[in-house]
């Protein structure tokens, strides 16, 4: 876990850097999907709903696309899908508690799940290990965000 | 009919101003799930859009004006429609309009909402 200006940011993720949100390669070529702690940053600090389209369940979502939404009193907008994928389920645990995709953004509070349909093409835009970690930060430095 | 396609017809204006946030809110999150959203103001609803308006309204004493809705909406890329005959009820010239707005008589009203998959009304 790297700590970038106040924002945990785990080394074994892969980054869409851009739209702050992360996948984790699971078992079966599947991966999870979440927000970063700097979107929880952004949207406020507290959500009233974190909602997966239903009818994404079981279809592709591209990369960047709106995956989920995130609502909060200060913010609302899209959950983009850090690859492009076949959706196989949401984390339900974020119906009843949204704000675990705060408290802890790469553990309980996931996303969703998602089987890449262009994996090999899509990885090289995302930011993996020191180096992704490296252009996250610059990112953060340039916009002058921070997570504290 | 669309399946990505929804629309927020929107009546409510300065004199309610706690229907005035909601509506700017829901379109913006429509945008987020990827709806081709269009907001159409008519009746008093076309007073938000009168450069300088939104800006004095308030729906929460101490909250975000109704500009700062209006903003996220235009950000998440919602089209604004302003009724042309509701112009004239409030003797507003096009060049009261906020920048991006466009007038559009009641009949495109009709062709839009039977494009739409859902129609939103306040």
């Amino acid at each position: 876990m790297s700590n970038v200006r106040g924002c945990n940011l785990p080394d074994d993720l892969y980054y869409l850097v851009e739209k702050h949100v992360w996948a984790k390669p699971l078992e079966g070529g599947v991966y999870r999907v979440g927000i970063t702690a700097v979107a929880a940053k952004l949207s406020g600090g507290k959500l009233a709903a974190l909602t997966v389209k239903a009818k994404n369940i079981g279809q592709e979502v591209k990369q960047a696309k709106s995956l989920a939404t995130l609502e909060s009193s200060k913010f609302v907008g899209p959950v983009p899908a850090p690859l492009s994928g076949v959706v196989l389920r949401a984390n339900e645990k974020l119906v009843a508690d949204p704000n675990l995709a705060i408290s802890d953004p790469y553990g309980e509070g996931w996303v969703a799940e998602m089987q890449p349909t262009d994996w090999e093409n899509e990885v090289g835009n995302l930011a993996f290990g020191a180096e992704g970690i490296a252009a996250y930060q610059a990112k953060l430095e340039a916009e002058n965000i921070t997570c504290s | 009919m669309a399946d990505d396609k929804v629309m927020i017809i929107m009546t409510s204006g300065p004199d309610t101003p706690r229907r005035c946030a909601t509506p700017f809110f829901f379109a913006s999150l429509a945008a987020a799930m990827e709806y081709e959203v269009t907001m159409f103001f008519t009746i008093d609803g076309t007073l938000l859009l009168k450069k300088g308006m939104a800006e004095t309204i308030f729906p929460k004493e101490g909250g975000k004006p109704v500009s700062a809705f209006i903003q996220d909406a235009l950000d998440a890329g919602v089209e604004f429609l302003a009724c042309t005959a509701s112009t004239e009820l409030h003797d507003m010239q096009p060049s009261d309009l906020l920048e991006g707005v466009k007038m559009v008589g009641g009949a495109s009203m009709w062709q839009i909402a039977e494009d739409c998959k859902t129609v939103l009304t306040f």
